[in-house]
């Protein structure tokens, strides 16, 4: 209760610039990723859970390497078989626009379509 | 109430329950060593009371390895048993447990009394004191009876001493709890009958502890009477007691007195226990009843638990109340704090009492290391929890609780640890001590700041507690609900951390919230993959498959597009009627051009065509006609005898044609140039006719080789008295009339100029004089009839051989360019030259007003001879009139000599250009004039200048050119008729013919007879009119004859026969003989 610093507390309401949620660094990680991991595949449905955890955590790992400070991370990570059906997929975030971001990539092959967005949210 | 008042004051004692169980929460093996140091030490101590001790211990060590080692299997039986919430801990005892084996006694033995102390705790206020007070007796209860009973009954008699404890507490706080549970309490206390011995040595621990608790009460109720008591046991403390800070110190100074304490007793216990030292018996008693103590521990247990529930919730309320009244200074946080401290920890504090009278002194570094521990645990809990500084505060406590604790195990192992060891652990616990105090007093005052903290939680917290609490000990197995209790405190602590968290963040949140603008962001499309179509979906597979698609294209191009109707041409013409030019018609102007070029030529070349047909039908005619006549003449020949005796044959001309018909002959003529063309003049007819030509005179062409018809038919009006054909080809007719006009016809002219008749069954173009002279205003011209028309021959200079002469010259003047003289009865001769126009006028001509329109030949009148004049100074002066000229004649070798017949029987000799040469007059041997009609002069054709002249008395003569007098003159051989004709044979020279009015024809050949004609052949049955001799010299074989005109009209040609055709060789020169003869 007596915490010394109640009077002044000083926030960091935003990021250093160096540090700012880059959408096309993010991307481009994110390319790399699915580039790596999912080149060559093809759809299994019992490896493709597995399959897809590991290209999160791998892509969540690659983005704490690139130095966004201050910044929760969440990635998600659909992966879908190719057969000719429609799809659509939509995010919608309440944060605060300045500071945070989106970024996502794609990666289609024949049997499979694999969509991967990373959300970036400061933390103030 | 001072008994009330008990409670508030064992909150003093709860920092050091708080620290003994820290320690137990810190067990690394650093807490070990000291441990063991701490043991040397006490052992040390004992050492110094007895060496009995010594063995003593030993003897306990034993006892108590084989103890722990049975807890061992109780506590590992026991904690695979689901135990607490907090399982942190745990798992530190646990490796504390399988650490180190003498560790593992250790731990097990502070649990044991922790479980002990957990169950004291929840015995309800006021017997605390005396659960403190039981705890020691516990434990001198343990030493003593070791001898007789293994350390399960111990532990079991220790719980139920406990419980006796909490009833015997009850019962002397009868106001709260009430006598039914004492009754329990009795009942319980005669099952357990060796018990009872301990009990009263509790009874007077308890009594001692009472005390103590007196004493605490008194400081906390700021009673003077504490501070000497105070005095009384220890050193160091005096001035401090009214301030709570330093309440901490006290309490540990009460433990370490406590600890003195209980060291005697142990003493007393280990000589107890050597006396005895049954370890085979408990050893057996173990085997043979885990389970019943088991089983009687969960009975009681329930029942304490029972019990204890209402006993807590008046405990809580004591604790609120008391508080409120006696701790001011604290606020409200205190009496929480408390709470949480009794409920487990402050039974522990009489127990570590008991040993700071021995231990006092070890406990300083020992808690030396504690700090340290603490701030291990604070790392530890900053991790697990965040930054916290509750949460350290936390930590803490519980270390100084275990603390405390260890001081208990300790102060339990002191009995099995070496002397040696224990020495050496005392003298630097001695050295310590300075610090330790030091460090005693920060441990205080931390906890003091930390209560004050932790005082914030608010009264509901401590029920929660409370009810936390109780459910934690429905866990069976005491180890188990003193870990209850722990999780208890530590699922509290959480709680509390939590609700800190959240409300922290809550105002972060809510300052932030002022910064910052959350906002919905536009909703991202991560992906929109549209659904595939099917076609994409076919071609898809489509690849996959082993199929191809092919394409195939139906004929529809091939199209095909038919007009029937062909393309029309249209052309625009034009035409004119009458066309008067030889454009009659055009169209645009290129075909027109074309057009007129083309008629041009069509014109030139129908021209030409016209000429070339005319030429050759006219061959082709005669031939055929020819062939006829041949055949005809023949059989005439044989069948007639009219064959003339000189002729070898003869052939008549058709002249039975309709408009001939009844039509005297007056005149035949041959060409000079084409020689078998013969112009036949038929004169008017006065019988009619039923053509209507009666008034006119009819000439008719003829072709002597075509017979069958006349070539051309030409008309005059009045009656033609002379003719003559052009001098080269004969395509000009020329013809003298009665009316004293010289008219041409131009037998080139085109028939359409002309009109044509049809008479009989044929057409007969009769052509009209292309050029006449008798126009009205001419001045020139003649005025009497015109007698006699001659062609000029064109002048042969020299006059060597006529014939050679004439030929070349006839061909060359057939240019059309040659004079043409003509002689009236009066004696003019007027001289016309033959003009050729080069071009026709259709329309005619304005100033020759006798050319016909569209002829081309005309007259141009050149000079006027008169004749007449010069015979006047002839010796004949009786002669007055004017000589008639009948006939003109010009001398063939030079054309400017012409001769002309008279009608007095002279032959006037005259030149054209009015010189007067010799001989004037040509007259007969007989000399007188006389009225004698010249009715022929005809120049000897092969250029002899020898003419023959006829008269109408009958008489020839044969005049020379050069002189008067006749060469020969035979009067009498016509037997006295009128001479019609004479003329030279054209083949031979010596040869003539003469026609008498008596039809009789005579032959002469001068170089046979000289004095009558060879041959008279008498044609009596037709009279002959005209006779006209033709002959080629250059073919005297073949053509060679004389024409005889008849009356009825007929006209015969008769051919010579050899004797007179073919002329002997040199027959020229006997001419000339008998002609030199002759003169």
């Amino acid at each position: 209760m007596e915490e010394p610093d109640t009077l002044e507390h000083t926030y960091i309401i935003r990021p250093n610039y160096q540090h700012k949620f880059k959408v096309g660094v993010v991307k481009e990680c994110i390319r790399e990723v699915l580039k790596e991991q999912l080149g060559g595949t093809s759809y299994n449905p019992q490896l493709i859970s597995t399959q897809c955890r590991s290209v999160a955590d791998c892509i969540k790992e690659k983005l704490k390497d690139l130095g966004f400070d201050r910044y929760k991370l969440v990635v998600q990570v659909v992966i879908g078989e190719q057969r000719g059906e429609g799809v659509k997929m939509a995010a919608r975030c309440f944060w605060d626009a300045d500071t945070d971001g989106h970024a996502q990539d794609m990666f289609m092959n024949d049997s499979l379509f694999c969509v991967a967005a990373a959300f970036g949210c400061f933390y103030y | 109430m001072h008994s009330e008042k008990k409670p508030t004051m064992e909150d003093t004692w709860k920092t050091g329950d708080l620290e003994k169980h820290l320690k137990r929460g810190v067990y690394d093996e650093d807490n070990m060593r000291r441990k063991d140091r701490r043991r040397t030490d006490e052992e040390g101590k004992k050492g110094r009371s007895g060496d009995s001790e010594r063995r003593h211990r030993d003897h306990e060590r034993e006892a108590t390895r084989e103890r722990d080692r049975h807890r061992e299997r109780d506590a590992t039986g026991e904690r695979t048993k689901p135990r607490d919430p907090d399982k942190d801990k745990d798992q530190d005892r646990r490796r504390e447990g399988t650490r180190d084996r003498t560790a593992g006694r250790d731990e097990r033995e502070r649990d044991r009394r922790q479980e002990r102390a957990e169950e004291k705790e929840r015995v309800g206020d006021n017997s605390r004191a005396r659960d403190r007070g039981h705890e020691s007796r516990e434990r001198r209860h343990e030493r003593a009876e070791k001898d007789s009973r293994d350390g399960e009954r111990e532990k079991r008699r220790v719980e139920r001493d406990r419980e006796r404890g909490t009833e015997r507490e009850r019962k002397r706080e009868e106001g709260r709890d009430g006598d039914r549970e004492r009754d329990r309490e009795r009942t319980r206390e005669k099952e357990r009958d060796r018990d009872r011995e301990k009990d009263r040595d509790r009874e007077h621990n308890y009594e001692r502890r009472k005390e103590k608790d007196r004493h605490r009460d008194r400081e906390r109720g700021h009673s003077s009477k504490h501070v000497k008591e105070m005095n009384d046991y220890t050193e160091e403390l005096q001035e401090k007691h009214y301030e709570s800070k330093r309440e901490n110190e006290r309490r540990e100074r009460h433990g370490e007195r406590e600890h003195s304490r209980r060291k005697e007793d142990k003493e007393y216990q280990e000589q107890r226990r050597k006396e005895k030292e049954e370890r085979e018996r408990r050893h057996r008693e173990r085997e043979e009843h885990p389970r019943e103590r088991r089983r009687r521990e969960d009975g009681p247990k329930e029942e304490e638990r029972e019990r204890r529930r209402p006993e807590r919730q008046e405990e809580t309320r004591h604790r609120l109340s008391s508080d409120r009244r006696s701790h001011d200074q604290h606020g409200k946080r205190r009496p929480v704090e408390e709470g949480d401290g009794e409920d487990g920890l402050v039974q522990v504090a009489p127990e570590a009492r008991l040993h700071s009278g021995r231990n006092r002194e070890r406990q300083e570094p020992k808690e030396t290391k504690v700090e340290k521990e603490e701030v291990e645990i604070e790392k530890v809990s900053a991790e697990g929890q965040g930054d916290e500084d509750e949460a350290e505060y936390y930590e803490e406590d519980f270390e100084d609780y275990e603390d405390d604790f260890e001081e208990i195990d300790e102060s339990d192992r002191e009995e099995g640890d070496d002397g040696a060891m224990s020495e050496e652990g005392h003298k630097e616990e001695e050295e310590l001590s300075p610090q330790k105090r030091r460090e005693i007093e920060e441990i205080r005052r931390a906890m003091n700041a930390e209560n004050e903290r932790v005082g914030s939680s608010q009264q509901w917290h401590a029920v929660e507690e409370s009810e936390i609490a109780k459910r934690n000990s429905d866990v069976p197995q005491r180890k188990n609900t003193q870990h209850g209790k722990f999780i208890d405190f530590v699922a509290a602590k959480h709680r509390e951390v939590g609700k800190k968290i959240a409300s922290k963040q809550k105002k972060r949140s809510a300052e932030l919230l002022r910064l910052i603008d959350l906002d919905f962001s536009v909703t991202f499309s991560l992906l929109d993959l549209p659904p595939v179509n099917e076609y994409d979906m076919y071609i898809k597979s489509f690849g996959t498959t082993n199929t191809k698609q092919a394409y195939v294209q139906c004929n529809e191009d091939n199209t095909d597009r038919d007009v029937q109707t062909e393309e029309i041409e249209a052309d625009d013409k034009w035409t004119q009627h009458p066309g008067d030019s030889r454009t009659v018609c055009g169209g645009p102007k290129l075909i027109s051009e074309a057009s007129d070029e083309s008629m041009a030529k069509m014109n030139i070349d129908s021209k030409r065509l016209a000429e070339f047909l005319l030429s050759a039908s006219q061959v082709v005619a005669i031939l055929l006609e020819e062939d006829r006549a041949e055949m005809h003449s023949w059989r005439k020949q044989k069948s007639q005898a009219r064959t003339l005796s000189c002729s070898d044959g003869c052939l008549q001309l058709n002249t039975k044609l309709p408009f001939l018909h009844g039509r005297e002959v007056s005149l035949i003529s041959f060409s000079q140039v084409q020689r078998q063309t013969l112009l036949s003049v038929h004169g008017p007819t006065t019988k009619p006719s039923a053509v209507r030509l009666d008034s006119k005179t009819i000439l008719c062409i003829w072709n002597i080789w075509q017979p069958s018809c006349p070539q051309k038919v030409l008309v005059y009006e009045s009656e033609v008295l002379c003719c003559c054909f052009s001098p080269g080809k004969a395509t000009l007719v020329f013809a003298g009339t009665a009316v004293g006009s010289v008219v041409v016809w131009d037998l080139r002219e085109h028939s359409t100029l002309h009109q044509t008749l049809r008479i009989g069954d044929n057409d007969w173009t009769l052509r009209y004089p292309t050029f006449s002279t008798d126009s009205v205003l001419s001045p020139v011209g003649h005025f009497s009839s015109v007698r006699s028309v001659e062609p000029v021959p064109v002048a042969v200079a020299e006059g060597v051989r006529p014939e050679l002469s004439l030929l070349p010259s006839h061909q060359e003047s057939s240019g059309l360019s040659f004079q043409l003289a003509s002689l009236d009865e009066s004696g003019v001769m007027n001289l016309w030259v033959v003009v050729e126009l080069p071009k026709a006028d259709q329309a005619g001509s304005q100033t020759d007003l006798g050319l016909k329109p569209g002829g081309k030949v005309k007259l141009l009148h050149s000079s006027t001879l008169f004749t007449n004049e010069s015979r006047s100074p002839q010796r004949d002066a009786v002669k007055t009139e004017p000589l008639r000229t009948l006939l003109l004649k010009f001398l063939p070798s030079d054309s400017s000599h012409f001769f002309i017949g008279t009608d007095m029987g002279l032959v006037t000799h005259g030149t054209r250009h009015g010189l007067k040469i010799l001989p004037k007059f040509y007259r007969p041997q007989e000399d007188g004039l006389r009225p004698v009609h010249i009715t022929a002069v005809d120049v000897s054709p092969f250029g002899e200048p020898l003419f023959l002249v006829g008269c109408a008395d009958g008489s020839v003569r044969m005049h020379s050119v050069s002189s008067e007098q006749p060469v020969m003159e035979w009067s009498s051989s016509t037997a006295g008729q009128p001479v019609l004709s004479v003329q030279w044979a054209l083949t031979r020279p010596g040869v003539f013919c003469v026609l008498d009015a008596a039809s009789n024809l005579h032959v002469w050949d001068l170089l046979e007879k000289d004095y009558e004609p060879v041959a008279t052949e008498e044609l009596h049955s037709d009279r002959v009119t005209a006779m006209a001799v033709f002959g080629d010299p250059a073919k005297p074989n073949t053509l060679s004859g004389v024409s005889l005109a008849k009356q009825s009209g007929e006209i015969e040609i008769q051919y010579f026969s050899k004797r007179w055709a073919v002329p002997a060789p040199a027959e020229i020169d006997t001419l000339h003989n008998i002609l030199n003869k002759s003169f």
